[in-house]
């Protein structure tokens, strides 16, 4: 054992008996590392395996390419029914089909089943449902305009309830008084919405979003105290009734209420038409380049951004001022609670619980509020306190309510999945787990793992002796170890390699690196001067283990 | 119409309203929070002077300290139920904002739970004595208001601009990026902050008990008053603050005066929109001496 | 000689028994699904000055947040005095700055990071955050005054009112105020005018460390060449200095 382990320390130069001018016949050389070690020590590795890439699950519709040219679209336009993406199967190589964006669908059999509700409910829990419905309907239409002031035009505007109140009574009272018939409130509130909004809109253009929130929630109660202290508004009942309604008064009260829940349910279908239309369209995305704190950048590029966004605040108003003279049309009248302060808290409620900046959240969020609050009216008071709890839930714990729990969890999975991958940083080449996943050459992977085995063994080789035999002969024969790590050297890749130029007029050698590139001359790297060629390799080499043992 | 009786109220409403406008300012500046939950602290901070007179003592000055109390205990439940959750996440000024509004929501519908909609009175805290010159009377809740509310906000302020707490406070306002480099912690501060802008509420609530009653809902409209005043003077400015309460007292003065009282909202909210028309900060935005960065 | 064995053998020689003021090992740093700072070891002796060079955005500045625990999220080991201030955190930045700054750590940070409505000495005051130096608050503004006698006409003007030289003197100064046994300075010429730069590394380079030390971020080499006791470089979240090459030859000859 002792012989054989000072049989390898020592090397012999083989060509020693040829030309042993220059060399010596034996030199210290390290003792040999079997690169097996390495290899099996890597192959053996226990790592835990972690799940790493993200799993998205499409359904895959059969279907042949061909058919995907024949598109459904929306009548008036270019846009399709549904995102549809056809691609090969890697695999099997078949066609198929993958719906992108199922939100289609999902509003689709929503609203299918929103319409059904009528036919279905017991006949017990008819009038609490379908009073429930009728105001599900016409605080959801609210909330859609209100989520255009809110989430497309970003003016965090708290007066919504206000305009709609306004233009309800204003309608109530003309009809009260001039014999208005009901058809005509929601065209008179409309325009009622856009003089009041215009009125209220003058301060939106200078205001940043917080001042113009508390603003807007004084306004609100200015039009309480001053509808409620009027004497023509009718202080004394409590509100202003006896408004023309389109209900027909000798219909039975189950079919009245029908009648109340489909209008109002059509209401709110026009609303959804008013987002899709204003969200979805040229005013949406002008606004969406305009998002908060990055206005001066949408300026600069030439997004007049206060514009578009008045301009959707006067729509919204139009569309608020329109449900508040329908308002008025459906319940004969308006009461005093539509200005108080827990009105617009709750509406807060709807908007914040769906998630500000959809139209599904403010329909979904409106659902939720208008259950709790009409449908469990056995509750008393404490039912405000419910919605008031699911409201501080979800504002402490979602980032943008029940619609962004899907972003919000990819984003903390994101977030962990980097940390994690922190701890598990290699120092080498090795590409880490989720790279891998991300990787567009499969061969790179391996390569590079093979790259980072050999690496990690050719540092074991890195010895004095080793360095001290390239610096008596940098060329030559050379011993086993110091033999691997030049071929490895050797085949590094052009770019940044070191390489050695001779100095004509001072007859000197310096090293530079290669660019890697025709025509692009080589870097000096280093101001230091070398005599004669050997020492210039000698150079090279040391400079190439310094960053072989940096890696 | 006695135009000095007017304009007395108006001197005692511009200073319990300023009271509150400075907490909202303070709250605003230092924390980035707009605290709307402060009708329910003034409401919480009502019933527990109340509680207090009901159950304890009927002293005035203990039922005062009891308020401010109950205003600070308050502020500090806020601040740990709305401000340390979220105060370091993503949205924070709107998601801050729509909590405290939940919790107002929760608070004063808790409060009608427990205590019903009746509304309560607090005893006579100052007395009911009277001073009277050349033709003016001014009772002794007027006078005691004024006092009292100009007393507490020299404190305030004065431990603001000396001790170590206030310049924490202030450096919080100006930069809290690096006033947490400095050392300053933003949680620990925001409960001080808190607490002392919920007493500024407590105080102010134990004050208008003299003139109003105590009600579950009767924190709004002062709340509204304040944040008006608060938006008017400028967020996050004092003397704004200070400024615009007189403004908008005097205009609540003239306008009960000259149109009646009904049309005082409107006036001043015509008043608002026009400051905020010509100065967008409000009456600081004039007063800034600092450079902008 | 070759360039290795001279690392090797004044590695060896290095004296090592000084204290360690700052010892990182293994620290990662990032905002969000983004890694700065990769695996980042470091050991700063007490009494030492340290540079750290490097361009534009390769975490110099992150670097420092992590130690003072304002970066997005952050892993690794973080000893500042033997004390470990370093956790592995994911959220909340800043939420533990105001601890790690009594515990003596003082961040001087790039760019104008001040108070804007307070004057200068109210300024100076609030670096003197922590109890003990509170108490001491008027000799160590004699003492700032003394490295930047500027300030001395300044001190009852807003800090928002002064210049940009004279706003970095005020934030060093206010760096200074505390009892800090690590100073973090970042990139203090930046945005001044070349003479101003100079004037402020001068100061720094004034200061007596005593048993603390000092760690300065500079885009700038030729400001500190030689003035420093080491520099190294700072490449894409990883630091390279010559040292550092060599201690792990060392560590490789020894195997």
């Amino acid at each position: 054992m002792t012989e054989l382990s000072s049989i390898q320390r020592t090397w012999r130069n083989p060509l020693f008996v040829w030309d042993g001018s220059q060399e010596a016949e034996k030199l210290p050389t390290p003792t040999f590392v079997s690169h097996q070690e390495i290899w099996e020590a890597t192959r053996a590795s226990r790592a835990k395996l972690l799940p790493v890439g993200r799993l998205r699950y499409y359904h895959k519709w059969a279907g042949h390419g061909q058919n995907l040219w024949r598109r459904s679209r929306y009548f008036p336009t270019r846009r399709r029914v549904l995102r549809i993406r056809g691609e090969y199967n890697k695999k099997s190589l078949r066609r198929e089909k993958t719906i992108i964006d199922k939100r289609p669908i999902w509003w689709v059999m929503g609203l299918v089943a929103l319409a059904l509700v009528p036919l279905l409910t017991p006949a017990s829990l008819e009038n609490t449902l379908l009073t429930a419905g009728v105001t599900f309907g016409i605080y959801a239409a609210i909330n859609l305009c209100w989520m255009l002031v809110i989430g497309t035009a970003s003016i965090f505007s708290l007066a919504t309830y206000a305009i709609v109140g306004t233009a309800a009574f204003v309608t109530a009272y003309s009809s009260t008084m001039f014999g208005l018939p009901w058809w005509l409130l929601p065209p008179l509130g409309a325009l009622v919405g856009v003089i009041f909004g215009g009125i209220i809109a003058l301060p939106a253009t200078r205001l940043d979003g917080f001042y113009y929130a508390l603003l807007t929630l004084g306004l609100n109660e200015l039009c309480r105290v001053y509808f409620v202290t009027s004497r023509e508004f009718g202080s004394a009942t409590g509100g202003l009734y006896g408004a023309a309604t389109y209900i027909p008064q000798d219909w039975s009260s189950s079919g009245q209420l029908q009648l109340a829940y489909y209008a109002c349910f059509a209401v709110m279908l026009l609303a959804l038409l008013l987002y899709r239309f204003v969200n979805g369209r040229r005013l949406g995305r002008i606004l969406r380049m305009a998002p908060e704190k990055r206005e001066a950048f949408a300026e600069a590029t030439g997004v007049n951004f206060r514009q578009a966004r008045v301009r959707v605040f006067l729509i919204s108003s139009v569309g608020l001022g329109f449900i508040g003279g329908f308002y008025s049309a459906n319940y004969g009248g308006v009461a005093f609670s539509i200005f108080s302060f827990d009105t617009v808290l709750l509406g807060l409620a709807m908007l914040v619980i769906g998630g500000i900046g959809r139209s599904e959240g403010a329909v979904l969020g409106t659902l939720i509020v208008v259950f709790f609050d009409k449908v469990l009216i056995t509750l008393g008071p404490a039912r405000l306190i419910i919605i008031g709890l699911i409201m501080l839930f979800v504002v402490l714990y979602l980032r943008n309510g029940l619609f962004g729990i899907k972003q919000q969890f990819r984003s903390w999975r994101d977030k962990k999945k980097s940390e994690r991958r922190s701890t598990r940083a290699e120092k080498g080449g090795e590409m880490l787990p989720e790279e891998a996943t991300e990787a567009r050459n499969v061969d790179d992977l391996y390569r590079r793992r093979y790259d980072k085995m050999q690496r990690e063994f050719l540092k074991t080789l890195v010895k004095p002796e080793v360095i001290e035999e390239h610096r008596r002969a940098p060329q030559g024969q050379h011993s086993e170890a110091l033999e691997r790590l030049l071929i490895y050297f050797r085949n590094q890749p052009q770019p940044d390699k070191y390489a050695i130029t001779a100095l004509q007029s001072i007859n000197g050698f310096r090293i530079v690196a290669l660019s890697g590139h025709r025509g692009v001359a080589p870097r000096v790297v280093e101001d230091k001067i070398y005599r004669s060629p050997a020492e210039a390799y000698h150079g090279v080499f040391l400079r190439r283990v310094q960053d072989l043992l940096e890696s | 119409m006695d135009v000095w009786f007017v304009i007395s109220n108006t001197i005692v409403l511009a200073c319990i309203y300023g009271t509150l406008a400075i907490g909202v300012s303070i709250t605003w500046s230092s924390l980035g929070f707009l605290n709307l939950a402060y009708g329910f602290i003034f409401a919480f901070s009502g019933y527990g002077a109340w509680l207090f007179a009901q159950h304890v003592s009927t002293f005035g000055p203990a039922v005062l300290a009891c308020g401010i109390l109950s205003g600070a205990l308050g502020g500090v439940f806020v601040c740990a139920l709305a401000f340390i959750p979220i105060h370091d996440k993503p949205n924070f000024t709107i998601r801050g904002l729509i909590a405290t509004l939940a919790i107002n929501l929760i608070g004063t519908q808790s409060l009608l739970w427990w205590f019903g909609p009746r509304s309560k009175n607090l005893p006579e805290i100052f007395g009911t004595w009277k001073l009277s010159f050349s033709g003016v009377t001014l009772t002794a809740d007027r006078v005691g208001n004024v006092i009292t509310s100009v007393l507490m906000l020299l404190l305030v302020l004065r431990w603001m601009r000396s001790s170590r707490r206030g310049l924490e406070i202030r450096a919080m306002m100006m930069n809290p990026h690096a006033a947490s480099i400095v050392g300053i912690g933003v949680r620990r501060t925001s409960f001080y902050v808190m607490a002392i802008t919920g007493a500024l509420a407590g105080l102010a609530a134990v004050l208008l008990s003299q003139t109003y009653y105590i009600s579950p809902f009767g924190g709004l409209t002062p709340m509204i008053k304040a944040v008006s005043i608060a938006l008017c003077g400028g967020l996050g400015s004092v003397q704004g603050a200070v400024i615009a309460a007189v403004v908008l007292g005097l205009n609540e003065a003239l306008t009960t005066v000259s149109i009646g009282g009904r049309y005082v909202l409107i006036t001043q909210f015509l008043m608002i929109i026009l400051i905020l028309l010509v100065r967008p900060r409000g009456i600081a935005g004039i007063l800034d001496r600092a450079r902008e960065a | 000689m070759n360039i290795i064995q001279q690392d090797l053998s004044q590695a060896a020689h290095a004296p090592l028994q000084r204290r360690e003021m700052l010892k990182l090992s293994g620290l990662s740093a990032g905002y969000g699904p983004m890694r700065v700072i990769h695996d980042l070891d470091l050991i700063v002796s007490s009494g030492e000055r340290i540079g750290i060079v490097g361009l534009n955005g390769h975490g110099k500045s992150t670097l420092f947040y992590a130690i003072a625990g304002l970066t997005g999220w952050q892993r690794g080991s973080i000893k500042l005095n033997g004390l470990e201030i370093g956790r592995t955190r994911s959220q909340g930045p800043g939420r533990y700055t105001h601890q790690i700054v009594r515990a003596g750590l003082a961040l001087i940070p790039q760019g104008d990071e001040i108070f804007h409505g307070l004057t200068v000495e109210e300024h100076l005051d609030s670096g003197a955050f922590t109890p003990r130096s509170w108490r001491e608050r008027q000799e160590r503004k004699e003492r700032i005054l003394q490295i930047f006698p500027p300030l001395k006409k300044l001190m009852a003007v807003p800090v928002g009112r002064l210049s940009g030289g004279e706003r970095r003197m005020v934030s060093i100064g206010r760096g200074l105020m505390g009892e800090a046994s690590l100073f973090l300075v970042d990139e203090p010429s930046l945005g001044l005018a070349p003479k101003i730069g100079k004037n402020v590394i001068d100061a720094l380079m004034a200061l007596d460390l005593g048993s603390s030390a000092m760690v300065i971020a500079e885009q700038n080499v030729s400001l500190l060449e030689g003035r420093v006791d080491r520099i190294l470089g700072m490449h894409v979240g990883k630091l390279k200095g010559e040292a550092s090459a060599a201690l792990m030859l060392h560590d490789h000859g020894r195997a």
